[in-house]
């Protein structure tokens, strides 16, 4: 039985790992901007495709890839927050945008860029075969696939780097500076839409790592991205919004109990599991496990 | 002329019009243009890929029939596709089946492909009684509603469980050795559910002992949590029912943590039966794996692969699978039908004409009447390329001859090897039980 | 002062139910274009009743999840107990009611996206329940299958809200259309309506009055969820078919959100605006570019939804509107030159 639950635990880490790290990136965006990226899963959905088609094509390994895949995310959140969020902010002519407005215009995203994928890249599953895939360290009587180790790894870095960044450098401080009260930071001469689209961008780009060192184990396809963004707007909320460390605290949290859950009842309660302590933490604790912010 | 030679001349002129007007009318009425034929796929949402699969056969048929004179019967009249994109949804289905029906005035319906895109579907086409053939979709239900309307050219969920359970008892027989203790691991939604429930029953029915019985939803991240349950119950068997992507993840994880079944991985299909998923996984993870596929899985050997693959090849970028043969078969089904069919200008009466035909359909090596050359000389009919031997629909409208096979994975080709009669004569032996993860 | 002895806008609303009403005769060998009429004043009727929150100011994100009760809770009805949609419809009102104050309730402090979240979350979670459950206590669910209407007297039973040709169907569809706008629209002339206006503006400065913000936010929704279970049932009834995995999905959600939010979903005839001009484009599109390139349609909508928030935040009412007063203007003022002030 202690087998089991230990075995259990471990493969609901690793699961949390891939869970957290998709929604790292949300959080950030969340916290700092406000605003609900609804996008986010095609946003990962694109940085994946571009991670195979380089493997594809030109043979580069994921992990290697992830040093242009990551730029490129960022860019491209950049520019969506640039061209098509700001507008909104700018219409408003205050810093606070109506947040549903920008939750549905990312629901319009989505819908364009899981379809476009469809139209580019047809709807084949695609994935990579790396020959270190099916690698697996064995620890007394765990078995741990080694891809998805080091992506709860690189979740975790990831992590406590963004948190480093935003508390101990100076780009950091503006973007918290920004997220606390824009009105404030503006008048500090702050670009607040520059660090914005910077947000955005660094949110995407988080996204993106992972969804690279996803690649080994995982798939592709154009309709990918939003189970995984839903995954992650529960993340976010139980993890508290705005806090790193919650994001993967709560990505580990949903993956162990799934886990663990998943050894009691059948897998699709343990799903609905996490969907009804979204929803009490919703009703209980809107602050989530480590929140700043109110719900 | 004399005006005795104009009257007889102008009369005869007259006489001639009207002759060729009534032949040419009288011809038309007989002889239509072209027929339209409908097709309800999904062609976007979860199940595109097998979509454009089933449509990518359905267009080389229709193509090759008109090529060589389309319909003879009916003066030569061409085919017309029109497509149908379900979304991979029901009310997708419905709504399509409606447009293509009482808008666009088809004569014919096919598809869906989704058993629950299927049912709903064929419940609009028995209503407008326009004939509905279905080439792929496993539910039961489909025929056997008394909808007498509705056929299909495809198994049923039952027939590929039953043929599951006739190849573990062939094996079994052959090398004195099988397994007790069974395990299912299954989608839980449509298609995995009606699949299950046969499972759940023939599998006890035949004396095994069925120690886990898991449904899991798909889109799983990671099946970690069911391998350590599958782990815990240790069956002697594995039985799963996945769509292509979690076929993926399973798959990869099955070889990461080297879970060992002595009889097997057994598939009862869809993502197995995807080329795109042989694609997305190593070799090592689908060695010795046991596919309950739908068609004949030789098809590489028949004479006829290479002229209908290359035109597949063109169309989806990738070799064509069971399920462009599916769409390829049953249009020449209907061709078979409507050579049969009485043309009426009424399409009410032309689609009851239609239905009646295929009612009485029975094709077979024997009973060809549309048989092909291959370029090696051989013959072949091209409504049983899937691999079947007949047609012939019961008073349900199935095809009580459809048929699928087990095959293995052995070095990376599928040899066929259950029924006996579909053993390749180089076909290497049966593995069974399949070696141990140090011994591959 | 322009004076009218009936406002133009009765006139016109008259006119076009006039039209819908003359419609389904003229085109009554086109079952295809009256289906496509039908299939707006269903999603018109399911959006405005989804408007009703809206009007309270918030975003829901999982209304399919009431068409799917209240469709499974008349078609159980009928299909197990012999109980006709007609009472039945009634029952899944009440089913959803239920469930409505089960998430209403404590999402009433939430702010807008925590509450469109959290809706999509319940719906995710009752969704996924009935998609893998066969039977719950003695209720049959039939799980991922769905409920295949029972077709009595080969679909020609008026008792049993079963019709053999789609005229029925039509009326029904447009009478529970109508119905809907037009309780919106009293609602709004109500102190209901102008306590939901009041909160949809500022919630706080309207709390600072004394108004309840809690209370209306819920009223609205229960609303919402009691008439959007009706619609349940006549989609159960026209297309003889509802599951779980459609009938309760996200993606019928975002099409009901979608239509709405095109047409305007804080207003009362912006939902159904909204229909009318959706759905039509939604059948073209798929119709000559469905079979063509896979997903085209799709993505079309979603620029089309982009489109409508970045540059008609509003969405298509106020044109519509300014359009109507314009005509209004043309043909119907009375005013004499030179007494106007």
């Amino acid at each position: 039985m202690a087998e089991t639950l230990i075995s259990a635990l471990v493969a609901g880490l690793l699961v949390g790992g891939l869970y957290a790290v998709v929604a790292i990136g949300l959080s950030l965006i969340f916290g700092i901007i406000r605003v609900i990226n609804f996008a986010h899963g095609s946003l990962l959905m694109a940085s994946m495709y571009a991670g195979f088609w380089l493997w594809h094509i030109w043979g580069i390994d994921p992990y290697v890839s992830i040093a242009i895949v990551v730029p490129l995310a960022f860019l491209g959140g950049y520019a969506v927050q640039h061209f098509l969020i700001r507008p909104m902010f700018q219409r408003e002519r205050t810093y606070v945008v109506e947040p549903l407005g920008v939750l549905l215009l990312m629901a319009g995203l989505d819908m364009v860029m899981a379809n476009g994928a469809l139209l580019f890249f047809k709807s084949d599953f695609r994935a990579v075969t790396v020959p270190y895939g099916s690698a697996a360290i064995h620890v007394g009587f765990l078995t741990i696939s080694i891809t998805r180790l080091l992506l709860l790894v690189i979740s975790v870095l990831l992590a406590f780097g963004l948190s480093w960044l935003l508390s101990r450098t100076e780009l950091g401080n503006n973007i918290r500076a920004v997220g606390q009260n824009r009105e404030a930071a503006a008048l500090c001469g702050l670009n607040v839409y520059h660090i914005f689209a910077l947000t955005f961008g660094l949110g995407c780009a988080v996204a993106a790592f992972g969804g690279c060192a996803m690649l080994p184990f995982y798939f592709v396809d154009p309709n990918m991205g939003l189970p995984l963004a839903i995954k992650s707007f529960i993340i976010v909320v139980l993890g508290g919004l705005g806090s790193i460390p919650g994001a993967l605290l709560g990505g580990l949290t949903i993956g162990v109990l799934e886990s663990v859950g998943g050894q009691f009842v059948p897998a699709t309660s343990a799903s609905i599991f996490s969907l009804i302590i979204f929803l009490l933490i919703v009703f209980f604790r809107p602050k989530g496990l480590m929140g700043v912010l109110e719900a | 002329m004399r005006d005795h030679a104009k009257a007889m001349l102008t009369i005869l002129v007259c006489a001639l019009f009207v002759v060729i007007a009534t032949v040419t009318f009288g011809y038309a009425e007989t002889h239509p243009k072209e027929i339209l034929v409908g097709e309800v796929l999904p062609l976007s949402g979860g199940s595109a890929s097998a979509g454009a699969q089933i449509r990518a056969g359905v267009e080389i048929a229709i193509d090759e029939i008109n090529t060589m004179g389309g319909i003879k019967n009916m003066g030569g009249a061409k085919l017309k596709l029109i497509l149908g994109d379900s979304k991979t949804t029901p009310d997708g289905g419905v709504a399509e089946a409606e447009r293509l029906i009482t808008r666009e005035k088809i004569a014919i319906q096919l598809g869906c492909y989704n058993s629950a895109v299927t049912f709903p579907t064929t419940e609009v086409a028995q209503r407008y009684r326009c004939p509905h053939l279905v080439n792929v979709a496993v539910k039961d239900e489909i025929t056997g509603r008394g909808y007498e309307y509705i056929f299909r050219d495809f198994n049923k969920a039952s027939y590929d469980v039953e043929e599951m359970v006739k190849g573990v008892k062939l094996f079994t027989e052959e090398t004195g050795v099988g397994p007790k203790t069974v395990a299912f691991l299954w989608e839980g939604t449509d298609w995995g559910s009606s699949t299950h429930d046969f499972m759940a029953e023939l599998y006890p029915k035949a004396g095994f002992k069925v120690v886990l019985d898991e449904s899991y939803p798909p889109g799983q991240s990671s099946f970690a949590a069911q391998l350590i349950k599958i782990k815990r119950a240790k069956p002697d068997m594995l039985i799963i029912a996945c769509y292509t992507p979690d076929h993926i993840i399973l798959s990869k994880e099955l070889l990461t943590q080297k879970l060992y079944f002595p009889f097997g991985l057994w598939s009862v299909g869809a993502g197995s039966e995807d080329p795109t998923f042989y694609r997305a996984v190593p070799q090592k993870a689908v060695e010795y794996m046991f596919v309950q596929e739908d068609g004949d899985i030789m098809i590489k050997r028949r004479p006829f692969y290479n002229t209908i693959n290359k035109k597949a090849k063109a169309k989806l970028g990738y070799d064509l699978n069971v399920y462009v043969l599916c769409g390829y078969g049953t249009i020449w089904v209907i061709k078979d039908a409507l050579e049969r069919t009485t043309y009426s200008p009424d399409l009410a009466t032309f689609r009851r004409n239609i239905r009646d035909a295929l009612a009485e359909t029975d094709i077979s090596m024997e009973n060809c009447a549309d048989m092909l050359t291959a370029p090696n000389g051989e013959k072949y009919c091209p409504a049983l390329v899937r691999g079947i031997q007949r047609v012939k629909f019961d008073a349900e409208g199935q095809n009580t001859y459809s048929h699928g096979q087990i095959s293995q994975n052995i070095k990376g080709i599928h040899w066929p090897l259950s029924p006996k009669a579909v053993r390749m004569s180089d076909s290497p032996s049966l593995i069974w039980p399949v070696p141990p993860w140090d011994k591959r | 002062m322009k004076q009218r002895p009936i406002s133009f806008n009765w006139i016109a609303a008259a006119f076009l139910l006039a039209i819908a009403v003359i419609i389904p005769f003229v085109l009554n060998k086109h079952p295809y274009y009256v289906h496509i009429f039908i299939l707006v004043f269903l999603f018109g009727y399911l959006s405005t009743a989804w408007g009703l929150v809206g009007q309270s100011g918030q975003l829901s994100f999982g209304h399919a999840v009431f068409v799917g009760l209240g469709g499974y809770t008349s078609t159980i009805l009928f299909m197990d107990y012999g109980v006709t949609p007609w009472v039945g419809m009634f029952a899944g009102l009440i089913v959803a009611t239920l469930f409505g104050l089960i998430i209403g309730y404590p999402t009433l402090r939430l702010r807008g996206p925590y509450f469109a979240l959290a809706t999509l979350a319940f719906a995710l979670a009752l969704q996924t329940y009935v998609v893998n459950t066969q039977m719950v206590g003695p209720i049959k669910l039939r799980g991922a299958m769905g409920l295949l209407l029972p077709l009595k007297n080969g679909g020609d039973a008026p008792a049993v809200f079963q019709f053999a040709t789609k005229t029925p169907y039509y009326f029904i569809a447009l009478a529970m259309m109508v119905s809907v706008v037009l309780l919106s629209y009293l609602l709004n002339r109500t102190r209901i309506g102008y306590y939901w206006t009041a909160i949809r503006s500022d919630q706080e400065a309207a709390e600072s009055l004394g108004i309840n913000a809690g209370r209306y936010r819920l009223l609205a929704f229960l609303l919402s969820c009691a008439l959007t279970a009706l619609g349940g049932t006549l989609w159960a009834q026209y297309f003889h078919y509802i599951n779980a995995e459609r009938g309760m999905a996200l993606s019928l959600s975002i099409e009901i959100v979608l239509v709405g939010v095109v047409g305007g979903w804080q207003t009362v005839f912006g939902p159904m605006i909204g229909a009318m001009v959706m759905i039509p484009i939604s059948e073209l599109l798929r119709a000559e570019l469905g079979g063509g390139f896979a997903g085209l349609h799709t993505l079309i909508y979603g620029l089309i939804l982009m489109g409508v928030i970045l540059w008609l935040p509003k969405g298509l009412n106020p044109l519509a509107m300014r359009g109507l007063n314009w005509l209004g203007d043309r043909l119907w003022s009375t005013s004499t030159p030179g007494k106007d002030p």
